[in-house]
């Protein structure tokens, strides 16, 4: 099996990934703006204030241990490996093997469980708050999410993410079945639970009685903060990145040659747009749940998924 | 490949048991001074344990299909006893010797510093006991007749139930070695109903015969024998609902023992499970029952899901890490797997040899960070003397290289890549995926169910995880013995750093492993080992066909991932540092405008209530708050909480069982006499009827 993703082309991907990652959030703070009669600020607003972090100085807690500096570095780290097995502009399992979907949930599960861990270390009851409610609604969201994806790499046989978007072959939209359908409806009900968004997470506020992920990030601040924040951007655009590939390839259209790298980059940018938009819209008309009714929301997600998977295989 | 010439491996085996029996001995013999004991012993069996990696190396690393065997001294005149070392054997010994080198190396600092002031002669107890519990561990697994399987079966359990009971002459202790003798027992009696039905039919003891003699059986007393000794395995492995005595006994232990019961005693539940399954009892040429497979794929599952949601609740910390027994869960997974897809493929096919092959690797990787995570505990335990992590805080800035190693560990039973206990579950889970496409149907739909259930323990285990680190290490010390602890010693963290090696070495190229599990895997399933089928593509990538061969395959590189990860971390690293390089201040953690102390910290018990109450079903939580006030209720002077939750299985069973067999005790107790020529009476009227049954059936 020879893969139809150079190397050089894969990191090329992750390094686009990083790059876009504050883009995809400044563009859904605009749509949300505007969709609340707001001027709001420009879409370029997150590169700012990334650039603004990391030209400032670092306070750090006098109680934090040697390992809270190194909590953003291996948070961001973690992320951004995940972001180089999302196939972007082109379909095909990378040249060399690298990670599956496993290998990406594992990842970003690796980049959360660190941001937790980090949480506690400054000894604030907000921090330990929010790590304490992210690691509730983590154990709920991550089996939906393994789930859909099983249930499309049942069918291809692969759970490699490229490899499994260009089984999915020309037809994809024409060929969707039921368990697609079931499946794609899971993980819109994950999405702004892995991204941390309304109804789950409110990405807005600090407010203690709302948040789960602002809160761990409380005690972080300058470039460390940065580090979190850029992971935050690179994080919810991967895992968009998941749900196109899982549902959406691009296709044979991105063949080889400039005009096919251009089409994929073009046809990936849309693909997030749509989700982008969708985010926007949900984050508008609804309100945040209860976290006590969170659990219940997944359970939606989960029955969809198990149903996805369960008429795959009967 | 090179093979091990130079070494004539043929007394290996013995040696191992020299070198173990050695230092109980002279343990024993040194019994007058502590110090002396503790070192020779540990010495003894550090050296036991070395010749067992030596051995199980040899074996596994040699030429395919060997095994060596061994007479022992003729002990009883009606068997003759032998040890018999193949594949799987070697595998487990080399487990055991991994986790005992490091229990060696950790134990004589840990016993002085534990417990300074105990006598010599309890040290010289504990080193005695330690040394039979190894040596019994590595016969069990080495043996060739069923005489000494059972022989060191139970010196395994009499040493690790003195090992138990021997570090506090409490009422707790001694009630948590009860309760392990009572479970241990009941399963070694359905061992032996297993093992005596074998003999019987076979005329002779050792495992050849017994082979035989289980390729005559018809297929109801062949599954009713496997669930007998699956039965009594299980009761050891500690899976739920057997796991009551899990909780009580390995926390009563010294630590560096916990380490071995948690992290290899249940291992070799395994090796009798594989043992009796793939190769004692398996059909000629014939797929096992589908019965087995099922069986053990379902209480694998509950086992993983149940053992990590109890344990996430709990906040005494040995006794959290022995809650997580889910990775027994884990193991049984894969076997009940291998079990069900073994002799059931098209040609070709080869994912039974994955399902094994991610149980197997899962049994090395669990006992290495369960082994870890034990001595890291036993390392906060010997510096503070709390085990209950509400209590503890701020440990990382005393303990650095502790917290250091327990967070690796934490990492690796959490399945995070790129460390070990991500590639085994990888590999199960590419096995269950595998299982779905072949089986559709119902069956499919279960292997599904228990991939889902997997997904959950995985994300269940990394809460606990970040619960038991971050409120045992991070924030504030909440007691000052926590305030005053100071860095384990030195041979102590050696220890620990062995067994954190193994878990990167195992995460990072787990392809250089594989080669050692194509000896287990190849020997019982009769078919490629694990590397040729998971390593096909060269040691730094791991494959799986979902498919047979010749289709599209999933294919990883652990060495890769961690390649990336580390170049990425640099290069996060130097942003990190910001353009300007501006300084560091430090400062207060704002508390919302009070002055900040221990009380603001984020407690165990807060940690885990929202799981808590979303699983409320399953724990049945009940908390008690009591407020003292000043006169209205507006002024608070104190808030007394207390809360708990229950153990289903301990209640709605063992505490019913326990009811009935009072009761009954009662009624007897009604009854009876006192006088002797009544008891007398009794027997022989019991022993009577036992011998006219006994004519009828077989006269």
């Amino acid at each position: 099996m020879t893969g139809s993703r150079p190397l050089a082309l894969v990191l090329v991907e992750m390094i686009l990934l990083v790059l876009l990652g504050p883009l995809v959030t400044g563009a859904i703070q605009k749509m949300k703006a505007r969709l609340q009669c707001r001027q709001g600020a420009g879409v370029l607003q997150p590169y700012r204030d990334l650039a603004k972090l990391f030209r400032k100085g670092t306070v750090q807690a006098d109680t934090a241990s040697g390992l809270f500096p190194l909590i953003p570095v291996l948070v961001l780290a973690a992320t951004v490996a995940a972001g180089a097995l999302v196939p972007v502009v082109r379909m095909g399992p990378p040249a060399f093997p690298l990670g599956d979907a496993l290998m990406l949930l594992g990842l970003l599960a690796l980049a959360r469980f660190l941001t937790a861990v980090g949480a506690l270390d400054a000894g604030g009851a907000f921090g330990g708050m929010g790590a304490s409610r992210e690691m509730t609604v983590a154990p709920l969201v991550e089996p939906v999410l393994m789930m859909v994806v099983f249930s499309t790499a049942v069918v291809a046989g692969t759970t490699e993410l490229g490899a499994l978007a260009s089984s999915r072959g020309a037809s994809w939209l024409l060929a969707w079945g039921a368990a697609d359908f079931l499946g794609f409806a899971a993980m819109l009900v994950v999405l702004p639970a892995e991204t941390g968004r309304i109804p789950v997470d409110n990405p807005d506020t600090h407010l203690e009685l709302t948040m789960l992920h602002e809160g761990m990030l409380l005690e972080h601040s300058g470039p460390g903060l940065g580090c979190m924040l850029l992971a935050s951007h690179t994080r919810q655009i991967v895992t968009l990145g998941l749900v196109s590939a899982l549902f959406f390839p691009a296709g044979p259209w991105g063949g080889a040659g400039a005009a096919g790298l251009l089409f994929g980059a073009g046809s990936f940018a849309a693909k997030v747009l749509v989700l982008a938009i969708y985010l926007a819209l949900v984050e508008s008309s609804y309100a945040k749940l209860r976290l006590f009714r969170v659990p219940q929301y997944l359970g939606v997600g989960f029955v969809c998924a198990f149903m996805a998977l369960a008429l795959r295989i009967l | 490949m090179y093979h091990w010439r130079a070494v004539d491996l043929g007394s290996g085996p013995n040696l191992v048991a020299a070198c173990y029996g050695a230092g109980a001995l002279s343990s024993l013999l040194a019994r007058w001074s502590g110090r002396l004991a503790l070192g020779v012993g540990h010495l003894a069996a550090l050296a036991g344990a070395v010749a067992g990696l030596g051995v199980s190396l040899g074996v596994l690393l040699g030429p395919p299909g060997r095994t060596l065997v061994q007479p022992l001294p003729i002990l009883f005149p009606f068997a003759r006893l032998s040890l018999a070392v193949d594949g799987l054997s070697a595998y487990f010994l080399l487990v055991i010797s991994l986790v005992a080198v490091a229990a060696a190396v950790y134990g004589p600092a840990y016993l002085r510093a534990h417990s300074p002031d105990a006598g010599a002669a309890r040290q010289a107890a504990q080193v005695f006991a330690l040394n039979v519990f190894l040596g019994s561990m590595a016969l069990v697994c080495c043996a060739g007749d069923a005489l000494t399987f059972l022989l060191s079966w139970e010196g395994m359990t009499l040493a690790s139930y003195v090992l138990v009971v021997s570090d506090d002459r409490d009422g707790e202790h001694a009630r948590a070695g009860l309760l392990y003798m009572v479970m241990a027992h009941g399963g070694t009696a359905l061992l032996l109903i297993a093992f005596l039905t074998l003999t019987e039919r076979a005329g002779a003891f050792d495992f050849a015969a017994l082979r035989t003699a289980a390729g005559g059986l018809d297929g109801t007393t062949r599954t009713a024998l496997f669930f007998l000794a699956f039965g009594g395995f299980a009761v050891k492995a500690g899976v739920v609902p057997l796991h009551v005595w899990l909780p009580r006994a390995h926390p009563a232990a010294p630590s560096h023992v916990s380490a071995l019961m948690s992290g290899v005693m249940l291992k070799v539940a395994i090796y009798g499970i594989l043992r009796f399954a793939f190769d004692l009892l398996a059909p000629v040429g014939g797929p096992l029952p589908s019965s087995w497979g099922w069986a053990v794929l379902f209480v694998g599952t509950t086992s993983a899901v149940l053992g990590v949601l109890y344990a996430l609740q709990q906040h005494d910390l040995k006794r959290l890490l022995a809650f997580h027994s889910e990775n027994i869960g884990i193991n049984l997974i894969g076997i009940g797997l291998a079990m069900m897809l073994w002799r059931r493929e098209e040609a070709g096919g080869a994912l039974a040899t994955v399902a094994l092959t991610a149980a197997l690797l899962h049994t090395m990787n669990h006992a290495a960070f369960k082994g870890l995570l034990f001595l890291g505990a036993g390392s906060v335990l010997c510096r503070t003397h709390i085990r209950n992590i509400e209590e503890l805080g701020g440990l990382a800035r005393r303990m650095p290289w502790t917290a250091g190693l327990f967070l690796l560990g934490a990492v690796a039973i959490s399945a995070l890549p790129p460390l070990n206990g991500f590639v085994s579950e990888w590999l199960t889970f590419q096995a269950l995926l595998g299982g779905a496409r072949r089986f559709h149907g119902p069956e499919g739909l279960g292997i599904v169910f228990a991939a889902a259930m997997l997904a959950l323990t995985g994300g269940l285990a990394a809460a606990c995880f970040a619960k038991a680190f971050g409120v045992t290490f991070l924030g504030r010390p909440r007691s000052p013995h926590a305030e005053h602890a100071t860095e384990a010693p030195r041979s102590m963290i050696a220890g620990m750093a062995w067994l954190a090696a193994v878990c990167v070495a195992l995460g990072v190229a787990p392809g250089y492993a594989m080669r050692l599990l194509d000896g287990p895997t190849a020997g019982l399933l009769d078919g490629p080992g694990a590397s040729a089928v998971v390593t096909a593509r060269g040691p730094l990538v791991l494959s799986t066909a979902l498919t047979p061969v010749g289709t599209e395959a999933t294919a990883i590189s652990m060495t890769m991932v961690a390649a990336l990860f580390i170049a990425v971390a640099a290069m996060a690293w130097v942003l990190r540092r910001g353009w300007r390089c501006a300084p560091l201040r430090t400062a207060p953690t704002w508390t919302c405008g009070m002055s900040p102390t221990a009380r603001f910290d984020y407690t165990a018990t807060a940690f885990a209530k929202p799981l808590r109450l979303v699983f409320a079903a399953l724990y049945h939580p009940r908390r008690e708050v009591t407020r003292e006030t000043a006169g209205t209720p507006y002024v608070v002077r104190r808030i007394h909480y207390a809360g708990e939750i229950v153990d289903l299985a301990e209640t709605q069973l063992y505490h019913r069982v326990e009811r009935e067999i009072s009761a009954l005790a009662q009624t007897i107790r009604a009854r009876s006499t006192g006088r002797i020529y009544g008891y007398i009476g009794l027997v022989l009227g019991t022993l009577f009827a036992a011998l006219l049954l006994l004519g009828l059936v077989y006269g």
